[in-house]
């Protein structure tokens, strides 16, 4: 309660009751007034919180806890089975995880929850609040990009972080942790790249629209056709003219078709950028740069440049007041 | 570049050209402009050449829909940039300094802008932390904000539920959240129903006086805006109709319309023999509102010559009616101590 309650602000007279200003002094603020770095943080936090469903209603929670604990499935399984036989090797790998969980998942928390950050405030015409306030142009995109990347990043490195605590624990020699950390830092970034560029794809294409359901379908069509076209083109590009079926999983050098087919779709370009670094096949989502792999690093950056520089060309366009 | 400090003298309608100053005794201006100008593509001229001078205390700026006030209010905080002419906030140049003003400015746009699934208190708050205030003091300003617009009550129902009165105030509480020095307002009573518009007006009206924030209203309602400024700002087509105190505004402008159903002539007579003016117009009768004592003459002469009153109402007046010098067909009850 204010201390200077003493000069009670009295309604004019004739006010309507819904109308009377409630018998409390009005204080002036003296504290600090932070500068755009910290509301830069804050807006990041609000951002992060918001992809998680935190402040809102319990519907607004259902999709990124759901994601979240599927994603951590195998390597809560993992944890499980290496604790129970001890001799078992690790059932899944830091670097790919578990690819094609990893996609379905991170297409479905994406495709709900990009719009989240963005169309709402489109939809609700907040922005002129956000832009009559000590912030930049560029500020609210990149607080925005900033907390979805983090909260994606959570997504893929959280379980990330369950498996290697699974695998430590039941490891005695300590070159074997130091192994196992090793490779579990590997995912960790490779986790990051992956986090990065889905969080900026997803939010520009979500800043499209400010109806949820278009912004919704923009980002998971987007996802789903890029993918399934490198898919088909691999497959056409695998077939040897006789009718049989190259299978080279990332060794030896594919067809053309095969090797450049990967580049369309951000998962597969994340998967062959994988394999190129040296990562070793999964098979679960056959991607075959051969000697394309420094054309995956090129798509990479053009996938991430191209939603970066479209976020903050979409905030600038966009009404002020 | 036009010289600041000339004085529009009361009554005189400035042409654009002209600058308008309004800064009362006790304080430096709070909006200055000089020769600021607007232009979109397209051509369309928003800003014209707009001069003037605005001091601390509640200024309203009305003009019609389209007259350019809502760019005017988007220079102001450093939202857009003027094609030419400068344009200074509480002494801050608006293009050079924006991101400062926009600290110490509050801003309640027009149109909707609010989210319908958060609480009042969570999105006001965060709207204080967006206005660079740490999270303790946003969470204490933002309550104290509701409670100030009266929605202390309410404060944890999602915004969505609240009806459109209720909206304006926690539009109105974001602007106040960061303690502003100035507020800017675009149609605060938009939308609201009579009782509602009187309600923000008197809201408008405390903040002004009683918690000393400066504000500039926008309104193309002028008969609403005079009730709770002190000066006044006209602006068409972009440019300055005429800035004034606004005693000097309305002082030509309060009239009473009563209109009888039957016996008018009768009433008028009574009238005139009761020291008033009536000035038939159309079927009603005119009046000038001195005062109260003017409610209770018409009040006692309808009541003794027994007439059935149908209305009486304070006229509305059109914004063109005011700003004509000479106000031709905006019937003027003549010989009441006319004011020009």
């Amino acid at each position: 309660m204010p201390a200077d309650m003493t000069s009670p602000v009295v309604g004019p007279a004739g006010a309507s009751p819904a109308g009377v200003i409630h018998n409390i002094g009005y204080r002036a603020y003296d504290g600090p007034r932070l500068g755009h770095g910290h509301i830069v943080l804050a807006l990041c936090w609000h951002s992060l919180r918001s992809a998680f469903g935190l402040g809102r209603g319990f519907k607004a929670k259902v999709v990124p806890v759901l994601t979240l604990v599927i994603m951590s499935l195998p390597a809560i399984v993992n944890a499980a089975v290496v604790a129970v036989n001890t001799n078992q090797k690790q059932l899944v790998s830091y670097g790919a995880y578990v690819p094609q969980l990893r996609i379905l998942v991170l297409l479905v928390f994406v495709a709900a929850q990009a719009p989240e950050l963005v169309s709402r405030d489109l939809r609700s015409h907040t922005l002129p609040l956000y832009f009559a306030r000590p912030i930049r142009r560029a500020d609210y995109p990149a607080a925005k990009l900033a907390g979805f990347a983090l909260a994606c990043l959570i997504l893929v490195d959280g379980p990330l972080l369950v498996l290697y605590l699974g695998m430590v624990t039941q490891l005695h020699s300590g070159s074997a942790v130091w192994t196992n950390t090793k490779h579990m830092l590997v995912g960790l970034a490779i986790g990051a790249a992956w986090a990065v560029l889905l969080a900026a794809l997803g939010l520009v294409l979500a800043s499209l629209s400010g109806r949820r359901a278009f912004a919704t379908g923009a980002v998971a069509i987007f996802l789903l056709l890029s993918f399934t076209l490198a898919r088909v083109l691999a497959q056409i590009g695998e077939q040897t003219p006789a009718g049989g079926l190259i299978r080279l999983n990332g060794t030896g050098t594919p067809p053309p078709l095969v090797g450049l087919s990967g580049l369309i779709s951000p998962f597969t370009d994340l998967e062959g950028l994988r394999l190129w670094l040296g990562g070793t096949t999964s098979g679960a989502v056959p991607v075959n740069p051969g000697g394309y792999g420094p054309l995956y690093l090129l798509m990479f950056v053009v996938f991430l440049g191209a939603a970066v520089g479209g976020l903050i060309a979409r905030y600038r366009k966009v009404g002020v007041a | 570049m036009t010289t600041p400090g000339a004085v529009v003298t009361a009554g005189r309608t400035a042409g654009h050209d002209e600058p308008g100053t309004l800064a009362p005794p006790g304080g430096p201006p709070v909006i200055t402009t000089a020769g600021l100008t607007m232009r979109y593509p397209g051509p369309v001229t928003a800003l014209d050449g707009l001069t003037l001078e605005v001091g601390p205390g509640i200024t309203g700026l009305v003009g019609s829909n389209g007259a350019g006030k809502s760019t005017f209010i988007k220079i102001l905080l450093g939202l857009l940039a003027p094609s030419s002419g400068t344009a200074a906030v509480l002494g801050a140049d608006c293009t050079a300094s924006g991101e400062a003003i926009r600290t110490l400015t509050g801003y309640m746009p027009e149109h909707d802008c609010l989210p319908p699934d958060v609480t009042a208190t969570e999105f006001v708050t965060h709207m204080a932390r967006m206005s660079g205030l740490p999270v303790t003091a946003a969470k204490e300003r933002a309550a104290d904000s509701l409670r100030h617009v009266g929605l202390y009550e309410e404060r944890y129902r999602q915004i969505g539920t609240y009806s459109t009165g209720m909206k304006q105030r926690v539009k109105l509480a974001q602007a106040l959240v960061g303690d502003p020095r100035l507020l800017l307002l675009d149609e605060p009573t938009n939308g609201l129903d009579p009782a509602g518009r009187t309600a923000m007006l008197d809201l408008v009206r405390s903040i002004g006086t009683d918690f000393g924030i400066s504000i500039l209203v926008a309104s193309h309602l002028l008969g609403e805006i005079e009730q709770i400024c002190d000066q006044l700002v006209a602006i068409e087509g972009g440019r300055l109709l005429r800035a004034d105190t606004i005693s000097s505004f309305t002082r030509a402008s309060h009239v009473l319309l009563v209109e009888v159903d039957e016996g008018g002539p009768e009433l008028a007579a009574e009238l005139t023999s009761r020291g008033l003016a009536p000035v038939p117009y159309q079927r009603t009768l005119l009046l000038r509102l001195t005062g109260d004592d003017t409610y209770d003459a018409v009040r006692d002469a309808i009541a003794d010559l027994g007439l059935p009153l149908n209305r009486m109402e304070r006229r509305r007046h059109r914004l063109e009616e005011l700003f004509r010098d000479d106000p031709a067909d905006a019937p003027e009850p003549t010989g009441a101590g006319d004011a020009r």
